[in-house]
C-alpha cells in the first residue's frame, strides 16, 4: 500500500498549448550574474486556478514579472491569449490583472478614488467608471470603507482592494503574487472563494504562494518551480492520485505500531508534540480500509487525518530531492 | 516617440494624442491629490510666504533707514526710483534662490519614490505609456512648485507697486521663474527615473542646480583663464572730463594709431556657460530701459549688472575691447542680441536629455534594470 515517490521526475508539459489563458516557454531571465529564471515552462489555462509554487527566491516573482508584462525575458517567450506582450503590449494589458506582493497603495487616497484612477488608466468608457468601481468594492466587501483614505484600512483590507484594483477592466488572466500572505483565516476563506469564483467566469488565476494548504483547496493545478526552474508541474487530482501522507496517533503506540507491521505498512515516527506515526496512503479508499483495520484489531486510535495537502506532499518530496 | 510635447501632439489632432494628453492628465490628477493632502507642502508653503514677505519687509525698511540716515547728516537727497527696484530685485533674488531649492525637493522622488513604495509598477502595468507617467509626474511636480511661485507674487507686486517698475516686469520675472522651475522639476523627475534610491536622487538634482547657479560661474571664472587670446586693437584717447556736458556721451575715447596686437581673453568661447546660470537667464529676460544715451551707472540695479556682465562676456574682446579693430566700443551693451535663449536653450537640452533617459528606464517589458533595483 505504500508507494515509491513519482520518479518520473521530468517536468510534465503539455504537449499542445492552447491559445487560451497564459503561456511562459522557455523564457530565461538573469540580474547580473544570477539567473532568477532559467529555462522556465508555463502554462495557465483559462478556467483554472493554477499554482505557482516554490520555495523563497525561487523565480516565482520574476516569472510572474514576465506574465505580467513588466519584465522583458533574455529569451523565451510569454504568450497571453495567442499575443506577445512586447508586439501588442496594450491588448497584453487589458487583459492581463496584476496583484503584486508589496501593495503598493496610495495612502492618501480613499478606496474608491484609487478604484475609478486605475479605471481611467485602463481606459474604460467614462460613464461606466463609478459603477464599476462600485461594484468591485462591493465584490471585495469595501463599500462602508470606500471613502476612507486607503492608509486606514487594515493589511486584509489593502489586500482586498489590490485584488479589486487587479479585476478593475475585468481581465481574462489574473496574476496574484502571494495574495494570501497576512491574511487572517477569515479572510483566506474568502480569497479562495472569490478565485474560485473568478475561475469559474472563465479566467486563468495564477496564484503564487508558499501556504500549500490553501492551494490544495483552489488551485486545479500546480507548477513547482525551484532555482529558477520548472521542476514539476502536475494537477491537484495528479498530486492527489501520488498519495497523502497521514498522521495516527493511538493512545497505546505500541500496539499501533504492531499493527502496521503485521500489516506490512511502511510507516515513519513523528517527533512532534504528541506520539504519532505517519504513512503514505494511495488514496481515501485505501485510508478507509486501514482505518477500519486498526479500529477492528483493537488499536486505540486517537487521530487518523491527512498529515499535510497533496501539494505540500509533492513540494516536499521535492525538496527532498534536492538536498 | 513619447518624448513630443503635447502641444505638438496637439497640432496633429489626432485623437491619439487627445488620449495621450488625457493619460497625462489621469498621472498629474493621483498625483496632486497625494500631494494636496500632505501636510508638508502646506507647511513649506507658509514658510515660504512668511520667509518672502519678511526679507521683502526687510529690504523696505532698511532701504528707508538708509535714505533717513542720508537726509539727516547731509542735505543730498539722491535721485533714485524709490525702493521698488530694490525690492523687485531682492525678492526676485530670493524667490529664484528658493524656487531652486524647493524644485528639487518636489521632484526628485516622483519616479523613485513610487518604486520604493511599490506603486510605480501599479502604474507601469496598467495601459498607461511610460511618457505619460513621465510627463505627468513632471507636470505635477511643477505644479506644486508653482504654488511657491504664486504665494510669491504679492511681493513682487509690492515691488511694482512702490515704484519704478512696471506689471510687465512682474510678469516676464513670474514667467521666467516658472520656466526655470520647470527645468529643475524636469531635472529632478529624470534623475529620479534614472536613479534607484530617492536619497540619492534628490541629492543629485540639488547638485545639479548647484552646478548652474555655482558651477557654471566657476567654470566660465576658470575657463576664461584658458582662452587667452590676442585681438588687433590701437592706441585709444580719451576724452576731457566735462562734467556739465549735455552733447553725447558715447563713445568716450577715441580710436587712433596702427593696429597692434594686445593679448585679451576670449570671453565669448566660455560665456555659455554663464549663460546657463538661472540667474543669468531670468536676468536677461527682464526687460529694462536703454541707457546707452546716460551716463555712469549709479542707479542700474543688479539685474541689469548681471544681463551687461553676461553680455560683455558674451561679446568677448571683439565687441569690448577698447579700439578692437579700431572702432571705439559702446560702454553699454543693448538689448538687441538677448542672451538668455541661448541659456535657456542649454538648460532644455539638459533637462530633455535626463527627461529622455528616465523615460528609457520606465519602458515596459523591461530589458535593463538599474542594480538592485526591483521592478514591483
Amino acid at each position: 500500500m505504500t508507494i515509491e515517490e513519482d520518479s518520473s521526475g521530468v517536468p510534465a508539459v503539455p504537449e499542445e498549448r492552447a491559445t487560451d489563458g497564459i503561456t511562459a516557454t522557455g523564457v530565461s531571465r538573469k540580474f547580473g550574474q544570477v539567473h532568477a529564471v532559467e529555462d522556465m515552462d508555463f502554462h495557465a489555462p483559462a478556467g483554472k486556478v493554477t499554482a505557482l509554487i516554490g520555495p523563497n527566491g525561487a523565480g516565482k516573482t520574476t516569472l510572474l514579472l514576465m506574465l505580467a508584462s513588466l519584465l522583458a525575458p533574455d529569451s523565451g517567450a510569454v504568450s497571453v491569449g495567442g499575443l506577445d506582450p512586447q508586439r501588442d503590449r496594450a491588448a497584453v494589458r487589458s487583459r492581463i490583472g496584476w496583484m503584486p506582493d508589496t501593495l503598493g497603495v496610495w495612502e492618501s487616497l480613499t478606496a474608491r478614488e484609487i478604484l475609478t484612477q486605475m479605471a481611467r488608466f485602463y481606459r474604460l468608457p467614462a460613464a461606466g467608471i463609478g459603477q464599476r468601481v462600485a461594484e468591485m468594492l462591493d465584490r471585495v466587501r469595501l463599500a462602508d470603507l470606500a471613502d476612507q483614505p486607503a492608509r486606514v484600512l487594515s493589511r486584509g483590507q489593502q489586500q482586498r482592494l489590490s485584488l479589486a484594483r487587479a479585476l478593475i477592466h475585468d481581465p481574462s488572466v489574473l496574476l496574484l503574487d502571494e495574495p494570501a500572505s497576512g491574511l487572517d483565516p477569515g479572510s483566506r476563506v474568502e480569497l479562495r472563494i472569490m478565485l474560485r469564483q473568478l475561475a469559474q467566469e472563465g479566467k486563468a488565476v495564477v496564484v503564487s504562494s508558499h501556504v500549500l494548504s490553501e492551494l490544495d483547496e483552489i488551485a486545479d493545478g500546480a507548477v513547482f518551480v525551484n532555482k529558477g526552474r520548472t521542476v514539476k508541474q502536475q494537477t491537484t487530482e495528479e498530486a492527489h492520485a501520488a498519495g497523502r501522507r497521514y498522521a495516527i496517533s493511538a493512545t497505546d503506540g505500541a500496539a499501533l505500531a504492531a499493527k502496521l507491521h503485521e500489516l506490512g505498512l511502511a510507516f515513519r515516527q513523528e517527533d512532534g508534540r504528541r506520539p504519532a506515526v505517519s504513512l503514505v496512503l494511495f488514496n481515501d479508499d485505501d485510508a478507509a480500509r486501514l482505518l477500519r483495520d486498526l479500529v477492528l484489531a483493537g488499536v486505540p486510535v486517537s487521530s487518523f487525518a491527512p498529515a499535510s495537502g497533496a501539494l505540500e506532499e509533492t513540494y516536499m518530496n521535492l525538496e527532498g530531492e534536492r538536498r | 516617440m513619447s518624448q513630443t510635447t503635447d502641444t505638438q501632439q496637439h497640432a496633429t489632432g489626432s485623437g491619439r494624442a487627445a488620449g495621450y494628453a488625457a493619460g497625462i492628465k489621469d498621472v498629474v490628477v493621483l498625483e496632486l491629490k497625494q500631494r494636496l493632502r500632505a501636510r508638508g507642502w502646506y507647511i513649506m508653503l507658509a514658510i515660504w510666504f512668511v520667509l518672502t514677505g519678511l526679507v521683502t519687509w526687510l529690504t523696505w525698511a532698511s532701504w528707508n533707514a538708509t535714505q533717513a540716515a542720508q537726509r539727516s547728516y547731509s542735505d543730498f537727497v539722491p535721485a533714485q526710483t524709490g525702493p521698488g527696484s530694490m525690492i523687485f530685485e531682492v525678492v526676485l533674488a530670493f524667490v529664484l534662490l528658493f524656487a531652486l531649492l524647493v524644485a528639487p525637493a518636489l521632484s526628485a522622488n516622483a519616479v523613485n519614490g513610487d518604486r520604493a513604495g511599490g506603486t510605480l509598477a501599479i502604474l507601469q502595468v496598467t495601459l498607461l505609456q511610460p511618457g505619460q507617467i513621465l510627463w505627468g509626474k513632471f507636470f505635477a511636480a511643477w505644479f506644486a512648485a508653482l504654488g511657491f511661485l504664486v504665494a510669491s507674487t504679492p511681493f513682487l507686486v509690492i515691488g511694482v507697486a512702490l515704484g519704478g517698475m512696471t506689471p510687465g516686469h512682474v510678469l516676464v520675472a513670474l514667467l521666467m521663474l516658472a520656466v526655470e522651475v520647470a527645468i529643475v522639476c524636469a531635472v529632478g523627475v529624470g534623475i529620479s527615473a534614472l536613479a534607484g534610491r530617492p536619497l540619492f536622487s534628490i541629492v543629485v538634482t540639488y547638485l545639479a542646480v548647484a552646478g548652474l547657479v555655482i558651477g557654471t560661474l566657476i567654470a566660465f571664472g576658470l575657463g576664461t583663464g584658458l582662452t587667452q587670446g590676442t585681438i588687433m586693437a590701437n592706441q585709444a584717447q580719451y576724452r576731457e572730463y566735462q562734467p556739465l556736458s549735455n552733447g553725447p556721451v558715447e563713445p568716450e575715447y577715441t580710436c587712433s594709431g596702427p593696429l597692434r596686437e594686445q593679448p585679451a581673453p576670449r570671453t565669448e568661447r566660455v560665456a555659455w556657460f554663464l549663460a546657463m546660470n538661472p540667474y543669468v537667464v531670468v536676468a536677461d529676460a527682464i526687460p529694462y530701459p536703454e541707457r546707452t544715451g546716460q551716463l555712469g551707472f549709479s542707479s542700474v540695479g543688479a539685474i541689469e549688472n548681471i544681463s551687461q556682465g553676461a553680455r560683455f562676456a558674451m561679446a568677448g574682446p571683439e565687441g569690448t575691447y577698447p579700439c578692437a579693430n579700431g572702432v571705439a566700443k559702446p560702454r553699454y551693451l543693448g538689448q538687441a542680441t538677448p542672451l538668455w535663449p541661448l541659456g535657456l536653450g542649454l538648460q532644455l537640452v539638459l533637462a530633455g536629455l535626463l527627461m529622455w533617459l528616465g523615460w528609457r528606464s520606465l519602458r515596459t517589458p523591461a530589458h535593463r534594470l538599474a542594480r538592485g533595483t526591483r521592478i514591483a
